[in-house]
């Protein structure tokens, strides 16, 4: 094979998104934001996934109802794009793709 | 002498009315149809006002009154029961408007023996009012008149002997009758509808509290199983538990920036690029010493901040919230941090609400922009966006009415608009009198209907942005957005009314009355209301605080936006070229007064649905006003 080379995630067959955070959620993940590989055709849930398993009970706590254990409202962006935390999870997300996690914030 | 007959707990069941014309004083009994057709509150104070006021006053004349007055919740160890809550008529907005603090102070005035004050007439004199464990007694103010808030109580301490006291006082801006005079208490602000103002127009400077009285509820053993259940949610709530008390209000800078709803330049985009230098997240590494809360509440929001660098080096703050963030800051199109918190303290300190102060200086700003305001007008300020470094000098000119302009700009942008000229009013950012806070009219329709029809104007508490914002409800149509404000305008009089604070709004609806507020209400007083009594109560209040406005001479027209909010899309960032035109404020408004019952090309409320709730006198009143 010449003149062409993979790239580590198409070795891996992942792909690599850009989490934004600010506020409670980057003091879980320590920084504003970071890289995360995904399996390809992954959807927000698998982030979640991803999530809930690398930081454990810190980010439970910023996203979900500690009664009910079910996410609380709270919007998502991926690009520009809004998605709502309670209707779409099972948004995919591209290689490439920028997604912020608006935090659950009441009030102002 | 009256005889008290009040049979529901949490109240104290009387409340103190004061005439400053003649010194005297008198008790008002809190009867138990006013609690239970008014709750307290906002829902209380605009009955007694509307049966009390006549139609078309001056609200800075001696004919108008202001009531400080709490509600049932208040002083027990219900989640956010710290609440007091000032009524009168706006000399803003000329009609009924309703400002509350968090705090010290509720609870303690009912410790000291009184759910609330009515002032009426005005005194010769500046004067004091202190109520010590139920005696009142009103005192000689004219060494304190002229000082500011934070030096009226410290001068009440050491005159009264000791500090603890609650102390709510104008600044000289009340003095001086700028029309967003606010009045402090602590620290915290009866902030918006210049109310402040009243009181200065009555001469009086401020009112002393102190109790040693207890807040009774009818089962003692229920109310704390209860209050286990409420402390359980707040913890569990990531915003109540996490968020709250980390990062306080401020918060709200990147989340509303990321979204493309983040006023800027006097509403000119709502994308701010240096925004990060005014967020939460700057603000708790840079400025916050320590976290505060008010009485009874487990969230603690309040951040006490000191500026450690710069001209304004050792200023001290609680805050700066994030609206004072927002009008002081981003409006202006500075993103200096430390001029916002030295800001906010000099607009406590003089006693003016800091998000009209702000916006008033944005909206000369835009003036001086477009060579309507020049050097001349200014003084020979170049009053350009960006320019943090003339923010405290303007906020004093504007709170001490120094110099021509800001002496038109402490009537607010409204009536500064109008003298200004020049389609100036196309860009002075209000409804009805008061500015909008930070919160998007263009980036939310379902909240731009709230704005346009709250009966305060421009207040983020009359509708609210929570549900569209963390996407309870889609943010990107105008259907349903008629009873989705109206539900929404129910809970928030409802917890003004109790008086619970609306930033847990999560657990508390936030979209309707829940039963969680039922059950408050009902263990507090003993009332039993059900869940369908109590939402009728809320519309009950809602329609009497309308009725007020309609007898004021507000309308349908009244019900609407500014200019810039309708024709110029959002020009940048994720919520470009979002917009509320004519045609979506029109069709919402349809949606709105239908579900109401109100008339859709008058915005009044029809005689049917004023005799379903219960108002069958104001039914009577509308009928001169068709």
């Amino acid at each position: 094979m010449t003149g062409w080379k993979e790239t580590p995630s198409q070795k891996k067959k992942i792909m690599q998104i850009t989490l934004k955070t600010f506020a409670t959620l980057k003091d879980v993940i320590g920084q504003k934001e970071i890289p995360v590989e995904l399996a390809p055709k992954a959807n927000l849930t698998d982030l979640f996934d991803f999530l809930d398993k690398k930081y454990g009970n810190s980010f439970d706590r910023q996203v979900r109802d500690q009664l009910t254990k079910e996410l609380v409202p709270f919007l998502i962006l991926v690009n520009d794009k809004t998605y709502r935390s309670i209707a779409d999870m099972d948004k995919s997300i591209s290689d490439g793709d920028v997604v912020t996690i608006m935090i659950p914030f009441d009030g102002g | 002498m009256s005889i008290n007959t009040l049979k529901y707990k949490g109240y104290v069941g009387k409340i103190l009315r004061v005439n400053l014309t003649d010194g005297t004083t008198s008790d008002f009994p809190i009867t138990n149809e006013l609690a239970e057709n008014y709750i307290g509150g906002a829902g209380m104070a605009a009955r007694i006002l509307y049966d009390e006021l006549e139609p078309g006053i001056d609200p800075l004349s001696p004919e108008n009154k202001a009531i400080l007055l709490t509600g049932p919740v208040e002083g027990t160890m219900l989640p956010t029961a710290s609440r007091v809550g000032l009524y009168s008529k706006s000399p803003l907005t000329n009609s009924f408007f309703h400002s509350t603090a968090g705090g010290h102070f509720g609870p303690e005035l009912k410790y000291a023996g009184y759910d609330g004050i009515i002032f009426e007439g005005a005194s010769e004199k500046p004067v004091y009012l202190f109520i010590d464990d139920g005696l009142a007694e009103i005192c000689d103010a004219s060494h304190l008149w002229g000082m500011d808030t934070t030096k009226v109580q410290e001068e009440l301490f050491e005159e009264l002997g000791s500090e603890e006291i609650q102390i709510a006082a104008i600044g000289p801006a009340g003095e001086k009758l700028v029309r967003f005079a606010c009045v402090i208490c602590g620290s915290r602000a009866l902030g918006r509808g210049g109310l402040g103002a009243v009181l200065g127009s009555k001469k009086l400077k401020a009112v002393a509290v102190r109790g040693q009285g207890d807040v009774n509820v009818p089962d003692m053993r229920k109310m704390k199983i209860f209050l286990d259940e409420l402390f359980a949610r707040f913890n569990a709530n990531p915003s109540t538990s996490e968020i709250l008390p980390r990062y306080g209000t401020p918060v709200l800078v990147n989340a509303n920036n990321t979204l493309g709803m983040f006023g800027f330049n006097n509403w000119q985009d709502e994308f701010y690029p240096e925004a990060e230098g005014l967020s939460g997240d700057t603000m708790r590494k840079e400025l916050v010493k320590r976290d505060k809360s008010c009485f009874a509440c487990p969230s603690r929001c309040g951040k006490f901040s000191i500026v450690g660098k710069g001209a304004n080096k050792g200023v001290m703050v609680e805050g700066p919230e994030y609206e004072d963030i927002f009008s002081l800051g981003s409006m202006c199109g500075h993103n200096n941090l430390d001029v916002v918190a030295a800001a906010e303290r000099l607009c406590d300190d003089l006693g003016v609400d800091a998000i009209e102060a702000g916006v008033a200086i944005a909206f000369a700003m835009e003036c001086y922009e477009k060579g309507i305001l020049t050097d001349k007008d200014t003084d020979g300020i170049e009053l350009k966006f960006g320019r943090s470094d003339i923010i405290m000098d303007m906020v004093k000119k504007v709170a001490m009415r120094e110099t021509k302009l800001g002496n038109i700009l402490a009537e607010g942008v409204k009536r500064a608009s109008e003298k200004i000229g020049k389609g100036s009013a196309d860009f002075a950012m209000q409804n009805k009198g008061l500015t909008f806070p930070g919160h998007s009219a263009r980036g939310m329709p379902g909240f731009a209907l709230g704005y346009a029809t709250g009966p305060r104007g421009g207040s983020h508490h009359d509708g609210r942005p929570t549900g569209e914002r963390t996407g309870f409800v889609k943010r990107n149509t105008i259907e349903g957005k008629g009873e989705y404000t109206a539900r929404i305008n129910h809970l928030n009089i409802l917890t003004d009314s109790m008086i619970v604070c609306h930033l847990p709004e999560s657990v508390w609806g936030p979209l309707d009355i829940t039963d969680i507020l039922v059950r408050c209400l009902n263990i507090t007083t003993g009332m039993n209301l059900t869940l369908n009594e109590t939402k009728k109560t809320a519309e009950r209040i809602w329609n009497l605080i309308r009725a007020f406005s309609v007898r004021e001479g507000y309308r349908r027209e009244d019900d609407t936006l500014p200019k810039r909010f309708m024709e110029e899309p959002i020009k940048t960032g994720p919520s470009k070229d979002m917009v509320i035109s004519k045609e979506m404020l029109d069709y919402m408004l349809d949606q709105y007064y239908d579900f109401r019952g109100w008339d859709r090309e008058t915005g009044i409320p029809t005689r049917e649905r004023l005799l379903e709730l219960g108002l069958e006198d104001i039914a009577n009143d509308m009928e001169k006003y068709k």
